[in-house]
């Protein structure tokens, strides 16, 4: 026998007295209340401890006019990476709208630790020449039998949904920095090829120039030319990834207008002195990370509930496990159903066995979680020092020896032991060289952002920002 | 005793006796080293049959010692390091710490051992080049003797039996052996030191190396492609110039061991070829010449009186020969306007000057650097300007007042009042610089190969 709280009705007998104790109860009940952050400061703790900006809600036109102002502030300059995950935490309508839904969720649980408002109706049918008067109190008995358990459930699901939040702004933010990455190096990129595009026109034009008084054959000309119309056509797709890499970071930054004439800065950042080392990692990861607390606080929800149906038997609130982990793709619905059943028959066992076995179920999970986290740890930290190494390696050995090879070149043409073409050959090759490199820079940031990812969010291969859907299977703490 | 150092650069006459006493005991002769590559003064004879001695262009001769009336030499194949010109040096195989090895001088009649020992990492021989001599003293490895192994020394010995000019070289690995620089003269004199006596007698190699700008090991495998082209592995404005007194009889012997002929050209005298490959030219056999071609592997010796003073060109007339290291794939920039697209290489290359668009003399002129231990490809300059030369050039440079035997430099001839090209000064000719024609349609298609008309 199920009976969904929000369709629980308890029916009293008309009384005309309201029992003192009940009227009492109604006061506690009444006791939750809304925060007066709206559950932002901990999201707020929770991101400012792994990056420097915090999410504010936009909610009046001032805190409106104070995130303009401060996005003008920040676009007034060139952009760098922290600027611009800034302008994205403050401005990106996304994360707004899961701010807001951070508002809902506390309304949950408010509205979790209140007591439906008693009813009294009153009816009156006649028929047959027959009037009848009926006058019913209705009392909210099953809210207040379940109350604790359900604010209970209700606050620690609001934790996991400011960390939720708080995860999505991490995700955000390393959306942000990768698309700054991707973009600044793209423009780099773009700007070399113009190099290499004006040389291959230098050379076509010198090579019609040679043709025209004779000294090169149309072969060689066409040659020339064919190139030249090459690398016109690498110029545009190049300029064009460079424009669509510059909109993906206007979308996430959440600009329109104006506003999207912003300054990239000419080149990556520089890499760090040292990479960081794989000491202590893992630790790190197994501290901070954002899903690995979220399960944990969800397990210690789960152990309460085990513990209240170990003395109960008689209270189910495990069925709806916030540890779904189920993979089928399906969104995943959370919420809870508390039921409270009779013991009549069934003196419930077999329903504590249950429950035991679905926390077991959950502490697999989150161990599976756990050795999944440090393995994530690991390859990203692979990754960060694979691509490290290689950026460094670009950068000291291989850009440099390009550069040399160039100086050698010159050598030559000055000693007339090789010709400008042969220059022109070389230089194009350098071109493609600093490209390398700037794809070896950026696919560091790239890795350095996922490690980060990894060791505080919720993984590198975290998806995008979370949906707040309602909870599906139960509205919270009773109906309307 | 620093054997590099035992031969200076001034002593080299005297020690030829030196050598006798002091390693007279000894089984086997001094092998004498000289790594410096300034022309040596003759090795004038101090035993044995007299005469008249030749002076080896940026290269010397070898001492010998006397051992039971049989002229002994000691020759050591090695690595050398040859300057092949300043700022440029080539690591070499030669003999006795250079490349070319010492000249060897005996008399016609005079018998010969020469111990060769082998400090090379391979097998390697001795081909006495046009000499007559017993068949397994021929040097040529596995058909008339077994190779001489590393650390191993051999011994040649025969009898001079006709006088004239001759060269050595390896007979073992020959390809590689003599792109490397192993090679030397062999002169034979005349018993008769007054027959076809001359006041001057000098003698050179041409030789060729090929080797990469920037480094210095020549390659071995490159058949004709050769980059330096050198006398006596020296090239201009590196070889020393043949210094005379004026009306002095001049004798110039070369031998040639590169990979194509070369002709050789001498400015301000008219000669005669008085020595080939098979021996003295009888004199109702000669022509008068002013260039004689060398073809590979030949010896010729020049005869000419130095009658007019001054200083005389004398090169290789392939004028390719008379560069230094060049590209052969370099376009043609002659009368190409750069204008509008220097600017744009510059934005790749900043350094990049215009070349060529002019020709190419301003590579004599500009001081671009280049690559290391890479010599521009035309220098040298005479007290007018650029020579614009490379390679296989020199100056003879004939004096009134040179000493007899004095072979110093005298430096550029001062030409007497009125005897140099002057510029006109009268009235000029509109000589404003002309535009090189364009290439229109029918330039291009003017000559067509017969046959392949429809
Ligand atoms: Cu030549």
């Amino acid at each position: 026998m199920k009976y969904p709280t929000d369709h629980l009705r308890t029916r009293l007998a008309c009384g005309t007295r309201l029992p003192a104790a009940l009227l009492g109860l109604g006061l506690l009940g009444g006791c939750a209340s809304f925060s007066p952050d709206g559950g932002l400061d901990k999201v707020s703790a929770i991101t400012r401890e792994r990056m420097a900006v915090a999410p504010a809600p936009l909610r009046t036109d001032q805190d409106a006019a104070r995130v303009r102002e401060e996005v003008k502030r920040l676009l007034a300059g060139p952009l760098d990476a922290e600027s611009a995950v800034k302008i994205a935490v403050l401005n990106n309508r996304g994360l707004q709208a899961d701010l807001a839904g951070l508002g809902i969720a506390e309304a949950d649980v408010v509205q979790a630790g209140r007591l439906r408002n008693p009813t009294f109706t009153f009816a009156r049918t006649s028929g047959g020449g027959e009037r009848e008067y009926e006058r019913a109190f209705l009392f909210d008995l099953m809210g207040l039998l379940t109350l604790s358990t359900r604010s209970d459930i209700e606050g620690r699901r609001f934790e996991v949904i400011q960390m939720r939040v708080a995860n999505a702004t991490l995700d955000l933010a390393q959306n942000t920095r990768q698309a700054f990455f991707s973009a600044v190096a793209a423009q780099e990129a773009a700007k070399y090829q113009e190099e290499a595009w004006i040389a291959a026109q230098a050379g076509a034009e010198l090579a019609r120039r040679m043709a025209d008084v004779g000294n090169f054959s149309r072969l060689r000309q066409q040659r020339e030319q064919l190139f030249h119309a090459e690398s016109t056509a690498e110029l545009a797709r190049i300029r064009q990834h460079a424009a669509r890499e510059r909109e993906r970071l206007t979308r996430l930054l959440g600009l329109s207008g104006k506003d999207r004439h912003f300054t990239l800065p000419e080149r990556l950042p520089d890499l760090p002195a040292a990479p960081l080392s794989e000491k202590d990692l893992v630790q790190q990861a197994m501290d901070s990370r954002l899903d690995l607390s979220m399960a944990r606080t969800e397990i210690e929800g789960l152990a309460k509930s085990l513990g209240l149906t170990r003395a109960t038997r008689f209270v189910n609130v495990l069925e709806a496990s916030y540890l779904n982990n189920d993979a089928t793709g399906e969104p995943q619905k959370r919420g809870y159903e508390i039921e409270v059943s009779l013991p009549l028959f069934d003196w419930g066992q077999a329903r504590a066995a249950k429950a035991e076995a679905l926390y077991t179920q959950a502490m697999h999970r989150v161990a599976e979680m756990a050795v999944n986290a440090e393995s994530e740890v690991r390859d990203a930290y692979g990754a960060y020092r694979t691509a490290h190494d290689l950026a460094r390696h670009y950068q000291d050995e291989i850009v440099p020896l390009r550069k040399r090879i160039a100086e050698e070149n010159l050598l030559r043409y000055n000693g007339m032991l090789i010709g400008v073409w042969d220059l022109l050959a070389d230089a194009r090759q350098q071109v493609a060289g600093v490209n390398a490199a700037i794809q070896a820079r950026k696919d560091f940031w790239l890795a350095e952002s996922n490690l980060q990812m990894a060791l505080n969010g919720s993984g590198a291969a975290s998806v995008g920002m979370i949906t707040m859907s309602a909870p599906a299977s139960a509205e919270a703490g009773g109906g309307h | 005793m620093d054997r590099r150092q035992f031969l200076s650069n001034a002593g080299a006459a005297v020690l030829g006796a030196g050598l006798v006493s002091k390693a007279g005991a000894a089984s086997l002769p001094e092998a004498p080293i000289l790594t410096d590559p300034a022309t040596q003064p003759p090795l004038h004879p101090m035993d044995g049959r007299p005469y008249n001695p030749v002076v080896t262009l940026n290269g010397w001769t070898l001492p010998w010692r006397m051992k039971d009336g049989v002229k002994e030499f000691h020759l050591v194949a090695e690595p050398v390091v040859r300057e092949l010109a300043p700022g440029m040096k080539a690591h070499l195989w030669g003999y006795n710490g250079s490349s070319p090895g010492p000249t060897i001088e005996c008399v016609e009649g005079d018998r010969v051992r020469i111990f060769v020992t082998n400090r090379l990492p391979e097998h390697t021989s001795i081909h006495w080049h046009g000499v007559l001599l017993p068949n397994g003293m021929d040097g040529v490895g596995g058909l008339t003797q077994p190779q001489i192994k590393p650390g191993k020394t051999f011994v040649y010995e025969f009898e001079m039996t006709k006088s004239g000019t001759f060269m050595y070289h390896p007979h073992a690995d020959e390809m590689v052996q003599m792109a490397m620089g192993m090679m030397g003269m062999l002169i034979v004199h005349p018993r008769d030191p007054e027959f076809m006596r001359v006041d001057r007698d000098f003698v050179f190699l041409l030789n060729a190396f090929d080797i990469e700008p920037g480094a210095a090991t020549p390659k071995i495998n490159t058949m004709l492609d050769f980059n330096l082209w050198c006398w006596n592995s020296r090239v201009f404005p590196a070889i020393d110039p043949l210094v005379v007194r004026q009306h002095d009889r001049v004798r110039v012997r070369a031998g040639n061991l590169t990979m194509t002929n070369h002709p050789l050209h001498v400015h301000g005298v008219d000669f005669e070829v008085t020595c080939t490959d098979g021996g003295w030219v009888k004199e109702s056999a000669r022509w008068p010449e002013v260039t004689t071609d060398v073809a590979v592997g030949q010896m010729r010796a020049i005869e000419f009186d130095a009658r007019l003073a001054g200083d005389w060109a004398f090169h290789c007339h392939k004028s390719h020969h008379t560069m230094n290291a060049m590209g052969h794939d370099v376009p043609t920039m002659i009368g190409v306007d750069h204008r509008g697209v220097v600017e744009k290489i510059q934005r790749l290359t900043p350094d990049y000057m215009v070349m060529g668009e002019r020709g190419m003399a301003d590579m004599g002129e500009m001081e671009m650097p280049i690559p290391d231990n890479t010599l521009p490809m035309m220098t040298g300059w005479g007290q007018y300007g650029p020579i614009e030369m490379g390679g296989m050039f020199t100056v003879v440079k004939v004096r009134e007042d040179q000493k007899p035997g004095d072979y110093s430099d005298p430096g550029w001839y001062p030409h007497p009042q009125g005897t140099v090209s002057w510029e006109w000064t009268g009235e000029p000719m509109a000589a404003e610089r002309r535009e090189g024609p364009a290439a229109d349609a029918q330039t291009l298609k003017a000559v067509k190969p017969a046959g392949h008309h429809h």
